[in-house]
């Protein structure tokens, strides 16, 4: 099909942005009517990203759509796909639609939730097509005040204090993405902030690569987050609402995931391979941390935002082998690290989504208070021990294929690493096997009454995000095809 | 003779229209007087903005006609029609209302002159015209409070420009010219050079409230008007950092290292400013403390003259967007009520204000797509591109710290209860001037391009 006549990507990014305007004209007083809406867009914004789908993704930067915005410094608003932003735009569609299908039972303020909800969507979107440095930081940033806004006013008990953490914290990080930034444009031969001639013609050396690369690496390792910056995230995730914590972990740490890959790695490719012996020990440590970290949690939501904390040191890992090695066995393992971002962000988005379907009934977070709940929610436990599951790693579910990939390939250059990093398979297989064995299994203490199983509200949420992880777990060609083209095209 | 009055020409339309303002005063018109100053302003910007490009002097080089001092009308005119608009709105029927129109035409004509000085007694002359006109205006309510603040305003200024003139006669002596220019010649001493900069830094730093000569400011803003001090907040600062900007073009490294001290006088700034910021529990004090810091991000711009191809816009781009985010908080403080507590529960009871009030303080912060942030973003580039790349960390950092400041208004407005009393009302004017600028902070952020030269 030919869609070529529409500047699909455009459509995509502002679609969620103009659903949140009719909500602000249309001020509708039924909640249901603003979910309605809000649903809606969403939807219509998964199919566009759809449609992006069908017109083809190339292995370079394609569908480029180009405005003139400041000519005097080489800005423009430019953006374009490939196979390592169109799996992260498929996922930012997905997961934010299924994440307000799950929040529909908000009813405080309604409207401007579903309205900050949109607008963080149209960024996270404009930030995986942004082709332009000073359009990819407009829209890195606007996360940030959608993201505060939605902790402080929607969150659990110590939201204030986790919203204003996360909001300074990140924003240091990305004050420093903005010095890298000016340093490309302005010691790059072009004096562009083209992220496309920047990735094709990296002319940036010396010491002034060097500084930039430390820059792009403090910015992204806050928002990744990689050891020690990551002490905003358990914060942050635990007071969030259910969905924001989903869109928190799902995306927003995407975010930093997707730049280390944009940036480091394709913008300052010799610095990164100079410095990667630094980023792997950090990676490795960063997994090994936040695996043995959430052994030691009981709070079940606290447990999840720290196995988060592991699986982007495997990422990391990744794709700091691949900056060091231009062998397949770093292609493969880039490919596993392109693939982990999905992964975890289908995984990690249900079983936030899970935890707050269960806090919503047992009225509690602490594992110790919760046991035997198997019988009473048959389906909600099935579910998360599904999701459990795929997130230490079984194979067949969607966290396998990837960290295998990334393993393999880093075996091939760092042996040591990889059989340092894998220790923290078995810890995270252990902490989710306690955890399933303390909330679900057991006898129900007598005389509780919670609410019914999962209703409609959330299956509709929670299954479609459960079916991705199995079909990406058995099937993880369907993206991994995309993503090597791409990976392949780099020439690493 | 005639061109070099044609090219001042929008200074002598400030000038003329100031006598205007101050005769309708005496008539006892205040609503003429503000009128007359309204038309009269939009009358040099236009004419300001048609001379754009422009490239000359004019009375034997003592006074330039250039960007700096072009923009400096096309930013400063302008303003004092918002804060006209603010004062009509706060003193309206005050004893002799007319008068700070008046005030604000001479102190604003001050400022355009500092910006296009081409002589050290141009600077002399527009830093006590800019800031003797202030402190009448800071006065205004005659009581004690503002008493206080206008004599320590007056003071401070009687000490900084006796010691700025003390200094530049070094200045005048070496270069025997009073010339700025005369100054550029890597011959002369400079020990004597670089005393004469330290003297003038004292001068023009107390104008636009640089740390270690800030001390009067969070007083005089808290004693005065909240227009006034709106207006005191913007007006003589961004004259005197053009000025400093309009010295240091002409200024060799060599003889001293003017950067240096710059840089140094700019991280003392932001940090002084913000930290103390985050301890104030009234708006205005932090408003106050919040223009000591961003005085302090200006002057990366200045660090960049003559080093960096960004450093004229960024100092035009973080004017412009100096002034509408500074006037449209200082508006909205005026409608609401100047302690933290009068913010309380301001989303559920106005929240157009309280979303115009978030986004001018993001803007503050430097939040994309915001007039603010397309500031910060040109003066970080400035500062970069000569070689202070560690002072645009000092400054990021400082934006953090600028975050929690500013989020201490935020939190009350949206996550607090409101307490009981009596609801202020906005007055005509202060709902124009924060709806216009918050529409041209948003626009100016987009659309950056049309500042850049």
């Amino acid at each position: 099909m030919d869609f070529s006549s529409l500047p699909l990507l455009s459509i995509t990014t502002f679609l969620p942005v103009i659903g949140a305007l009719v909500i602000m004209v249309l001020r509708p007083k039924q909640t249901k009517t603003a979910y309605g809406i809000g649903i809606t867009f969403a939807s219509l914004t998964l199919l566009a990203a759809i449609m992006i789908w069908i017109q083809g993704i190339g292995s370079s930067l394609s569908q480029v759509e180009e405005l003139s915005w400041i000519p005097s410094l080489g800005i423009a608003y430019r953006l374009g796909v490939d196979g390592i932003s169109f799996p992260l735009v498929l996922l930012t569609a997905f997961l934010f639609l299924t994440s307000l299908i799950f929040s529909a039972k908000i009813k405080d303020s309604a409207n401007i939730f579903i309205q900050l909800v949109l607008m963080l969507e149209t960024a996270c979107l404009g930030v995986f097509l942004s082709l332009d440095l000073f359009l990819f930081y407009v829209f890195f940033e606007i996360t940030l005040v959608g993201m505060y806004f939605i902790i402080a006013k929607w969150g659990h008990e110590h939201r204030k204090k986790a919203a204003l953490t996360f909001f300074i914290y990140t924003l240091i990080g990305s004050l420093f993405l903005l010095l890298a930034f000016l340093a490309l444009y302005l010691f790059s031969d072009t004096n562009t902030f083209d992220i496309q001639q920047l990735i094709t013609n990296p002319t940036i050396t010396g010491l002034a690569a060097t500084l930039t690369f430390w820059g792009l690496f403090i910015a992204f390792a806050i928002k990744t987050p990689l050891f020690p910056f990551h002490t905003w995230l358990p914060l942050a995730h635990t007071e969030a609402p259910a969905a924001g914590s989903a869109i928190l972990a799902g995306v927003l740490l995407k975010l930093g995931t997707y730049g280390f890959i944009r940036f480091p790695l394709q913008m300052t490719p010799d610095a990164f391979r100079e410095f990667a012996p630094y980023v792997i020990v950090i990676a490795v440590f960063t997994a090994l941390y936040g695996a043995f970290v959430a052994l030691a949690q009981t709070d079940i939501k606290r447990m999840v935002a720290y196995t988060s904390v592991n699986h982007m040191g495997y990422l990391i890992f990744g794709v700091a082998i691949a900056a060091v090695t231009t062998t397949t066995s770093g292609m493969i393992a880039l490919d596993g690290a392109v693939l982990q971002m999905i992964s975890h962000g289908v995984v990690t988005g249900v079983l936030f989504l899970l935890v707050g379907a269960l806090q919503d009934r047992t009225g509690t977070r602490e594992m110790n208070e919760m046991t035997g709940l198997l019988k009473t929610y048959p389906i909600l436990s099935g579910l998360f021990m599904l999701a459990a599951f795929a997130s230490l790693g079984l194979p067949g579910l969607a966290h396998f294929p990837a960290e295998f990939q990334i393993f393999l390939g880093g075996f091939d250059v760092y042996p040591v690493a990889v059989g340092i990093i894998i220790i923290g398979l078995p810890i995270t297989t252990a902490l989710y096997l306690r955890a399933i064995q303390k909330v679900f299994l057991g006898t129900l203490p007598e005389g509780f009454t919670g609410l019914k199983d999962l209703g409609s509200r959330e299956l509709w949420a929670i299954v479609p995000l459960i079916l991705a992880t199995i079909l990406i777990g058995v099937y993880p060609d369907s993206l991994l095809s995309m993503i090597h083209a791409t990976t392949n095209f780099f020439g690493l | 003779m005639a061109t070099d009055l044609l090219n001042i020409s929008p200074q002598l339309i400030v000038l003329s229209t100031t006598v205007i303002v101050l005769c309708l005063e005496m008539a006892r018109l205040p609503r003429a007087a503000l009128w007359a100053l309204v038309v009269g302003m939009l009358t040099a910007t236009g004419v300001a903005v048609d001379m754009l490009g422009t490239d000359t002097t004019a009375f034997s080089t003592t006074f330039r006609v250039d960007a700096l001092s072009l923009w400096a009308v096309i930013i400063l005119g302008p303003a004092t029609i918002l804060f006209a608009l603010l004062g009509r709105s706060e003193l309206k029927d005050s004893a002799r209302e007319g008068t700070i129109y008046s005030l604000m035409g001479f102190s604003a004509l001050g400022a355009m002159i500092l910006a296009g000085s081409g002589d050290l007694m141009f600077i002399v002359l527009g830093l006590l015209i800019s800031t003797l006109a202030g402190m009448a205006m800071a006065a205004h309510p005659r009581n004690d409070p503002s008493s206080e603040g206008a004599m320590k305003y007056f003071i401070y200024g009687s000490v900084a420009g006796a010691i700025m003139l003390f200094g530049l006669t070094f200045w005048a002596g070496l270069a025997g010219t009073t010339l700025i220019s005369g100054i550029n010649n890597p011959d002369l001493s400079s020990y004597a050079v670089m005393f004469g900069f330290i003297t003038l830094v004292i001068g023009i730093g107390y104008a636009a409230s640089l740390f270690p000569v800030h001390f009067w400011t969070p007083d005089t803003f808290e004693g005065a008007p909240v227009s006034i001090a709106a207006y005191l907040s913007v007006v003589p600062k961004i004259g005197a950092l053009f000025a400093l900007a309009q010295v240091v073009r002409d200024l060799p490294v060599s003889l001293v290292d003017w950067p240096l001290i710059l840089a140094v006088l700019a991280a003392l700034s932001m940090t002084f400013g913000n930290v103390v910021a985050l301890w104030q529990d009234n708006v205005i004090r932090l408003l106050a403390y919040s223009t000591i810091a961003q005085s302090g991000y200006y002057l990366l711009g200045v660090i960049g003259v003559g080093q960096s191809t960004l450093a004229i816009d960024s100092m035009v781009v973080f004017g412009v967007a100096y002034l509408l985010m500074n006037a449209g908080a200082f508006a909205i403080t005026l409608g609401e009520g100047t302690r933290l507590d009068d913010f309380k529960g301001m989303g559920k009871r106005r929240p157009w204000q309280a979303v115009g009030m978030t986004i001018f303080l993001l803007s503050l912060v430097g939040m994309p797509p915001l007039a603010g942030f397309a500031g910060k973003f040109l003066l970080f580039g400035a500062a970069i591109e000569s070689g202070y790349s560690w002072l645009a960390v000092v400054a990021i950092l400082n934006s953090a710290i600028s975050l929690a400041v500013y989020m201490r208004i935020v939190v009350p407005i949206f996550f607090q209860e409101a307490e009981d009393g009596q609801i202020r009302t906005y007055a005509p004017g202060t709902s124009f001037v924060w709806i216009s600028t918050l529409a041209l902070t948003i626009a100016a952020g987009i659309g950056v391009q049309w500042f850049l030269g």
